[in-house]
């Protein structure tokens, strides 16, 4: 194969890669937004939780891959790098991996 | 007699049958052993490809022999053949599926993008290859590299060139291990400082109805757009509903854990099995070697480079950073931006961030992978 094709191929495979993946993206942003749209009822109420909410769910112990979470956390008081801490805190103390537990919200609670 | 007895002994002795490229093999498996074992090399399949390299060059074992007429072949022959086959590769994939959280993608899907990117070095290294005289379907395999993704290289090489597959998977997961070295002074040598402190906001909440839909609509598009890619693809998304619906923990177990630990074991020593002397020690070995490097290399610059161009388009609120996680080594790639972020703003975290790219990485070669299939299988 000459380089001349060699650069036609890679330009069209790039490029087809990149297809997939912006289509991937659409689809997504699409889907995420009928779903959001059909979660949001009218009537239907938002409870907050305003203390640390933590659901843990039965994992394998020895679970490779990335120990991770996502989702909106609210902080009231604490800074981010404490929030982390307390969250590894309560990771490491219940045995429970970062990625099966949900926090909502981290509160600081002022003594009296 | 008694010398005579001995005589037969040494002659029908592996020994006897050693030659010095035999003895260059069983130092090259000492080696990535001692790298697998010391410096941790991804030693999960470092090891393992390392003593199917030791098993294979020591003479008379007949462990990769194949089956002729009634004659049974060798145990890893029977083994490879789930290399052979493509059935190995899918069936971790299946178990990469079940470990990954797809949660930061679907929160936010312009990572893809960053995926795309990443998937740069493939075909430079590719032309690049083409150049040295490889063929378009060795060239492909070589360029596989640079989507830092074993199991994908494996999967490619083994329907393409499987007679480079050695070189590649050694040279794949070598590099894979590498990342953070090789990573970091492209990283900071292509973003400015100010980039690099960048703080990125919170990502939305992924609904579990999102996780589960995720997989699904995956699936049929990519399997719809590119039927070869359906093995991994298929498997990938697969795993990742068995995590996400809740309702099959002990099959996610099992594709986590017990199953992906055996298929490891097999692909490793298969893979490792097939570095005989004479296939392994050429120049073109090397020449796999160095453009793997150069695929990765490029890999990670056009993550960036992508990287740079959404932080310039969001007005700053994107670190790019993150760009580079968009080679698939989960989550290592990951890790490397949060490392590289955090050196420069000691109160950034962007390793929720860096693992939208770094999963939509191991959809992007999939699908490069795909591809390349397609047109050269």
């Amino acid at each position: 194969m000459s380089f001349f094709d060699s650069l036609v191929v890679s330009i069209f495979c790039i490029a087809l890669v990149f297809f997939v993946l912006i289509s991937l993206f659409a689809l997504i942003a699409l889907f995420s937004k009928v779903l959001a749209a059909a979660a949001a009822k009218p009537g239907k109420t938002s409870v907050q939780v305003a203390q640390t909410a933590m659901q843990p769910e039965a994992v394998p112990q020895n679970m490779e891959g990335p120990d991770l979470s996502t989702g909106k956390l609210k902080l009231k008081g604490v800074d981010e790098k404490t929030a982390a801490m307390i969250m590894a805190i309560v990771s490491h103390e219940s045995s429970i991996p970062l990625s099966e537990l949900r926090f909502k919200s981290i509160r600081a609670i002022e003594e009296k | 007699m008694f010398i005579d007895a001995l005589k037969t002994i040494w002659f029908d002795s592996g020994f006897a049958a050693l030659s010095w490229q035999h003895l260059v093999m069983i130092v090259i498996a000492c080696v990535l052993i001692y790298l697998a074992i010391v410096k941790k090399f991804e030693p999960l399949l470092l090891l393992t490809i390392a003593f199917g390299v030791l098993l294979a060059n020591l003479p008379l074992s007949g462990l990769m022999k194949e089956e002729v007429g009634s004659e049974a072949g060798g145990l890893l022959y029977y083994l490879y053949l789930g290399v052979k086959k493509g059935i190995y590769p899918s069936l971790i994939f299946l178990g990469v599926g079940a470990m990954t959280d797809f949660g930061p993608l679907i929160s936010r899907p312009s990572s893809l993008f960053l995926g795309a990117a990443a998937q740069f070095g493939i075909f430079i290294a590719f032309i690049i290859a083409g150049l040295f005289g490889f063929s378009p379907q060795e060239a492909s395999s070589i360029g596989i590299i640079g989507g830092a993704d074993g199991p994908t290289a494996i999967y490619t090489t083994a329907r393409l060139a499987p007679h480079l597959l050695s070189a590649i998977a050694i040279a794949a997961y070598s590099y894979m291990a590498l990342i953070p070295i090789i990573q970091p002074p492209i990283m900071r040598l292509l973003t400015t400082e100010k980039e690099r402190k960048v703080k990125m906001e919170q990502m939305r909440e992924v609904s579990k109805l999102e996780k589960i839909c995720f997989p699904i609509v995956v699936t049929i598009f990519c399997v719809l757009l590119l039927p070869s890619v359906a093995p991994l693809i298929g498997m990938l998304m697969l795993g990742n509903l068995f995590r996400e619906s809740g309702v099959v923990e002990r099959l996610s177990d099992t594709a986590q854990n017990a199953l992906m630990n055996i298929v490891t074991i097999f692909l490793g020593i298969t893979v490792g099995a097939t570095a005989n002397a004479e296939n392994f020690l050429k120049l073109e070995t090397l020449a796999i070697i160095a453009l793997g490097l150069v695929a990765f290399m490029f890999s990670t610059v056009g993550g960036l480079l992508l990287g740079k161009l959404m932080y310039k388009l969001s007005g700053g609120k994107i670190n790019p950073l993150i760009g580079s996680a968009g080679v698939s080594a989960v989550p290592m790639a990951a890790r490397v931006s949060q490392v590289e972020g955090q050196k420069a703003n000691p109160s950034n975290f962007l390793l929720m961030h860096a693992m939208g790219p770094n999963v939509a990485g191991v959809i992007g070669s999939a699908v490069a992978a795909g591809i390349l299939m397609a047109l050269f299988g």
